[in-house]
């Protein structure tokens, strides 16, 4: 433990200061006693004079002002009482700052503090233990800007360049097969046969084809790269039989123009592999994938009136992984990394506080027949209560002034959506808002919030000292 | 090395200039070097009355659209004898004048970027009106909304010296080939050669969203053209609210746009990801994704400096469409030439901005390359390029209909705050259009507490 | 380990593993000898998982790290078409082109000069002026000691926040609005009230009578400072002047408010790029990976002290 010595003050009584004079000196008698002790007052007074002037100035001073800034308007000339207070819980986004700080402060420290748990645990199990500590600790050692840009370029939306996005979307096409021709659409009201969009992204048309009829379906919007090369310049499909739906699904487009929409148009190209159904009273009934040329035949209808459908799978956008940095998830993600930088450092702490731990109730307890799992709950978890509670309590501090993270991380449309109130203190005040009323009452908000934890701290160390 | 101007900036306040500077200080690069030899052009006057005198100027200019400028500055110092200091102010321009101002170390000649710093300094009493000879220069060279642009409270203090002009949209020659399309003429049938350019294949157009500002420009140009010029200056001092129908109408047209998917790349959730020179990139990048791409006349430094695609040939732009029988709209923006009251030499530093007034100065700009004059009495053969010279022509013959970036002019709070105020609520548009008049409420709830503060 | 060896070769005095251990886990009859062999083989497979588990944890801590290295070796045209994992299979991309362009961007260097001008003098100041106050609390003798202390204990945690606007105006009126001197300050302001508690804590604990001893000695109180608390005091010293360095190193808050363009560091001078990041990444990850370097080099080289640091500045 002896590393975290100076942050849970020592107990022993190294640490009280010199006694007074002896009692049994006569007081005032002894001229040289006095003037040494007025001449150590004078060396005290010059040793804390810098640091109580810095303090004084720069921390204690703009404490008080702050308090007072908050109860004035924007420009500081009107006293406007509690205001900015009550603005500050109308204030929508600075309402989504509290909510966002809440999130940070319920959510974040007791991941961390278990993950820390956890991870100490089994860490003491590996002989590779001391590489893995510092591999964990290590985000410890660089800012939070570095941390930021090093979850952007993970968080990145582009499955071909966002890592995390990439192992998504390879696991989704485990699962799923590519579409056709994503994001290609069939023309809709042109040509003989007009099409119709389904709500399910499929194009049909009107249920009144009879076998032997043939429709042509015109698609746009595929790009010529991804035509396949082996696509043959598309046909009108000739007279079908006895029980035969035929037809043509060709790209509706001539480069550079020109052609008439609906009709196939020399240059147009046939676009093979589409998936195509007949469909009947809602039930599909055939299917089949179009020839290199476009053409397709759906055979064995029995007579009556069926629609010709290109189901939605030919279309379907290609799965684009998940949107971290989106709305929704921008909070979760920015804690994620959070979690990258801080679960090192909860490890270690309570590492140490593991390796402080008696090894004999331990073993006692092993040799009583307890499992890991009791042993663990009812024996090491009580013992490192107090290692948890900094951990804990220091995460909580840290995590309501979290800024750099949020503001690095978090794109500019959904700045809003990951606001904290450190951010919101810096927007308010220096970031274009411009109201430094508002700004103060944020940052006396975010200073009573610390209290507690202020009171913890003096606690403890007043604990300790006696 | 394009990046040499933007890393130095702080986004403290976020600007759209940063971007643009970093383009364009690349494509000025390579015009420089065909225009080295012939920049001799100043004939040396007899007339040394400034000698002695030193002329402190000071902008934003960095790389080189400083080097630049600097050449304008000898032209004047080889006619005058005055010597020439420039300083540059990075970003924050109010913040450096005034500490300077403060320290008794004025510069006497400043370039401000916004109309709203202009307003600021003539406020704070900090600026000298200009002579009566800046006066009529001004008078017979600009069209008058220029110089009301520099006019604060019935005093005109800024010259606007170097123009931009954000009514241009880039396109892809190859795209509209492949496609079968020309340039449009009317908003309408842009969106008609839009959806014929998605029938190719190709997304019609790419839309900087992550970055913001591009969106409130889109903005301005729909409402300059639809609602007009008056309405349009009405808005941007915030005269009528932003639930006033004619917004509404602007943005149901704009929304008829960015509502479609297929004129939209990646639709409202990608062009959400697409920062602004990656906008520039979908069109004009190794890879096309769509075939325009809409910014001002800053994209061409991005398209030849970034790309390497060469602008008049590979990239060209057509004038933003009128948009419901209005006008084509023109909207530009500039630096302004003031001259500090503070300042040691502020009576040279007068001579230097007459100096500026001439199409003389502007011609020594111009001729090196990315820059725009709103200076009517500028011969446009001083522009190096085709698409420069069609840019500049748009300019001055928009002639007083020219009307200054909305957001420019609005409190920053509204207008330039990443993450709030206009920005964010067009971004939240551009995710979902479908209801205006909430996103107009939303506008005008954030102008309201704006302008409240100011 | 080794039982294991054992059992998979199938050695015929032994019953086959397998039944084993279906045995050993089913009925809890079986004989002592099963149970042992299933108890270590099950005690071996929770070894096994565990190794597999935290080897998995370790990659996930690895792979962003590593994406912003390899994509801080790519171009530009590179980072913006394929990810940074093909340049594991393919290492030709790999130059270091985007670090000789950072260098040669007086922006950047510049930033990054300011950053050691920052950080160098604040973890000085810090240090000398937290060794005083620490020392004067707890071996000298003032009325009001106590109180004052626990004043300085309360303040440990006050948010940076609080004081941004007040002493931004107040360097504002001062002139030292936007200049280094000015973030130092602050800085400085700030890393007291953690450091004057962590020496004060580690100087109270050296023995009294070394002190009295010195004292009797005629030592002045300065002379008793530097020739014997300091040296003692040495192991807290480096703690905390390594954690304060790094503090600051890596802080951009602060400067973004404090410092103006000339002033700024390498963190404030990178967030300007971050509006256009997927466009800027050729600065981004590189700039990233440079400021990080020295951290890690700091790291690696007092990681004993680093670690005492930023544990011992876990109340903070």
């Amino acid at each position: 433990m002896s590393a975290t010595a100076p942050a849970v003050p020592p107990a022993s009584a190294g640490g009280t200061p010199p006694a007074p004079p002896p009692p049994g000196a006569p007081a005032g008698a002894d001229t040289p006693r006095r003037r040494a002790q007025r001449r150590r007052r004078l060396v005290a007074a010059l040793f804390l004079l810098p640091a109580l002037l810095l303090l004084g100035a720069l921390v204690v001073y703009p404490i008080l002002f702050s308090i007072g800034r908050s109860l004035f308007d924007a420009s500081g000339t009107r006293f406007v009482g509690a205001d900015n207070y009550v603005e500050m819980f109308r204030d929508p986004s600075t309402l989504k700052a509290i909510r966002n700080t809440t999130i940070w402060v319920v959510i974040t420290p007791a991941v961390l503090t278990g993950l820390g748990l956890i991870l100490a645990v089994l860490t003491e199990k590996i002989r590779w233990a001391t590489a893995f500590k510092l591999l964990m600790f290590m985000p410890m050692a660089i800012s939070f800007l570095a941390a930021g840009i090093i979850f952007r370029i993970t968080y990145e939306q582009d499955p071909e360049r966002g890592v995390l996005n990439a192992v998504a979307v390879g696991v989704h096409d485990v699962f799923a097969d590519r579409p056709a021709y994503p994001g290609a659409r069939a023309r809709e009201d042109a040509g003989e046969t007009p099409v119709t969009k389904d709500a399910d992204g499929s194009y049909g048309t009107a249920a009144d084809l009879t076998p032997g009829s043939t429709v042509s379906l015109g698609i746009v919007g595929v790009p010529p790269k991804e035509v396949p090369a082996d696509a043959e310049p598309a046909a009108p499909a000739p007279k079908a039989g006895d029980g035969v739906l035929a037809g043509t699904v060709h790209l509706d487009f001539v480069p550079g123009g020109g052609g008439e929409p609906g009709r196939i148009d020399s240059g147009e190209r046939g676009l093979p592999g589409m998936t195509v159904q007949a469909v009947r009273d809602g039930k599909v009934v055939g299917e089949t994938t179009t020839a290199a040329d476009g053409s397709f035949r759906l055979t064995g209808l029995a007579d009556g009136s069926y629609a010709v459908r290109l189901p939605a799978s030919n279309f379907a956008e290609p799965y684009g992984g998940v949107s971290w940095l989106g709305p929704a998830l921008v909070t979760p993600a920015i804690i994620a990394a959070y979690l990258w930088v801080w679960t090192g450092f909860a490890m270690v702490l309570i590492g140490a506080g593991l390796a402080a731990m008696p090894r004999d109730v331990l073993e006692a307890a092993r040799m009583d027949g307890a499992s890991e799992w009791q042993i663990f709950r009812s024996i090491t978890v009580p013992l490192l209560a107090p290692v948890l509670t900094v951990v804990f309590v220091t995460q909580v501090i840290n995590v309501m002034k979290v800024f750099d993270l949020v503001y690095i991380i978090a794109p500019g449309p959904v700045l809003q959506e990951a606001n904290v109130l450190a951010v919101q203190m810096w927007l308010v005040s220096f970031g274009g808002g411009n109201n430094q009323g508002l700004g103060s009452a944020i940052g006396v908000l975010l200073l009573l919030l610390v209290v507690p934890a202020m009171i913890f701290n003096i606690r403890r160390f007043r604990r300790s000292q006696s | 090395m394009h990046r040499t101007t933007g890393s130095t900036r702080p986004t403290r306040r976020p600007r759209r200039r940063s971007a643009a500077t970093a383009g364009a200080a690349a494509a000025l690069l390579l015009s420089l070097t065909a225009t080295a030899c012939g920049g001799d052009a100043t004939t040396a006057s007899d007339d040394q009355k400034l000698k002695g005198e030193t002329i402190t100027v000071a902008g934003v200019w960095t790389g080189v659209e400083q080097k630049n400028f600097k050449k304008v500055m000898d032209a004047f110092s080889e006619k005058t004898g005055a010597e020439m200091k420039f300083v540059s102010t990075g970003d924050n321009v109010s913040t450096v004048v005034g500490s300077k101002i403060q320290g008794g170390n004025a510069p006497d000649v400043v370039f401000v970027p916004q109309v709203g710093v202009l307003e600021q300094f003539a406020e704070k009493g900090w600026l000298k009106p200009l002579s009566k000879e800046v006066d009529k220069l001004a008078g017979d060279n600009f069209a008058p909304v220029w110089k009301e642009y520099g006019t604060v409270d019935g005093t005109f203090y800024g010259l606007y010296f170097k123009a931009s002009h954000k009514s241009t949209v880039w396109y892809s020659p190859e795209a509209f080939e492949q496609a079968g399309v020309t340039p449009p003429k009317d908003y309408d049938e842009m969106l008609e050669v839009g959806r014929t350019l998605s029938d190719s294949g190709l997304a019609a157009f790419s839309v900087a969203g992550e970055a913001g500002w591009p969106l409130t420009d889109w903005f301005e140009n729909v409402y300059l053209s639809q609602a007009g010029p008056e309405m349009y200056d009405k808005l941007a001092a915030h005269e009528i609210p932003w639930t006033d129908p004619s917004v509404v109408k602007a943005l149901t047209t704009l929304g008829e746009l960015f509502g479609d998917k297929e004129l939209v790349e990646g639709g409202g959730s990608g062009a959400l990801n697409t920062d602004f020179p990656e906008s520039v990139e979908k069109v004009f990048g190794s890879d096309p994704k769509a075939g325009m791409v809409y910014e001002g006349d800053f994209v061409a430094g991005l398209i030849s400096g970034q790309f390497g695609k060469k602008v008049g040939e590979d990239a060209k732009f057509f004038p933003f469409p009128a948009v419901d029988g209005g006008k084509p709209p023109v909207v530009g923006g500039g630096d302004a030439a003031v001259v500090l009251d503070e300042g040691k030499n502020a009576n040279a530093g007068m001579e230097f901005v007459e100096f500026l007034a001439t199409p003389e100065a502007a011609r020594v700009w111009a001729e090196a390359g990315g820059f725009l004059s709103p200076n009517e009495a500028l011969d446009l053969n001083a522009y190096q390029d085709e698409t420069t010279r069609e840019t500049a022509k748009s300019l001055v013959e928009a002639g007083d209909t020219v009307r200054f970036d909305m957001s420019d002019q609005a409190p920053a709070a509204f207008g330039g705050t990443q993450g709030a105020g206009e920005w964010k609520i067009l971004q939240d548009f551009l995710r979902d259009p479908s209801d205006p008049k909430a996103t107009a409420e939303e506008l005008e709830a954030a102008a309201a507490k704006a302008w409240k503060k100011s | 380990m080794t039982s294991h060896d054992t059992v998979a070769k199938g050695t015929v005095t032994q019953p086959p593993a397998p039944a084993a251990a279906d045995a050993g886990a089913g009925s809890s009859s079986g004989s002592p000898t099963r149970r042992s062999v299933a108890s270590r083989l099950t005690r071996w497979l929770s070894r096994g998982v565990v190794q597999a588990f935290l080897a998995v944890i370790a990659l996930i801590w690895l792979t962003p790290a590593l994406g912003l290295f390899l994509s801080s070796l790519r171009t530009e045209e590179a980072n913006s078409t394929s990810g940074w994992w093909t340049a594991l299979t393919g290492p030709s991309q790999l130059s270091i082109d985007n670090y000789t362009a950072l260098l040669e961007n007086s922006g950047i260097t510049q930033a990054l000069w300011n950053t050691v001008l920052i950080s160098v003098p604040t973890t000085v100041a810090v240090v000398v002026i937290a060794a005083l106050a620490g020392y004067a609390f707890a071996w000298l003798e003032f009325p009001g000691r106590d109180w004052i202390f626990l004043l300085v204990v309360g303040l440990l945690v006050v948010p940076v926040q609080v004081g941004l606007l007040p002493v931004a105006e107040m360097f504002g009126a001062l002139g030292l609005f936007g200049t280094i001197p000015g973030v130092v300050l602050f800085h400085v302001a700030y890393g007291l009230p953690f450091a004057i508690f962590l020496l004060r804590n580690y100087f109270a604990e050296i023995p009294r009578e070394m002190l009295e001893a010195a004292r009797m000695d005629g030592g002045g109180e300065w002379r008793i400072f530097t020739r014997l608390v300091l040296p003692v005091g040495r192991p807290a010293v480096a703690s905390l002047a390594i954690f304060q360095f790094l503090w600051v190193w890596n802080d951009m808050l602060v400067a973004l408010i404090f410092a103006d363009s000339d002033a700024q560091p390498l963190t404030v001078a990178l967030q300007s790029e971050m509006r256009q990041f997927g466009s800027n990444i050729e600065i981004l990850a590189p700039g990233a990976f440079l400021s990080l370097t020295v951290p890690l080099l700091v790291f690696f080289a007092f990681q004993k002290h680093f670690v005492q640091g930023v544990m011992a500045g876990s109340v903070k």
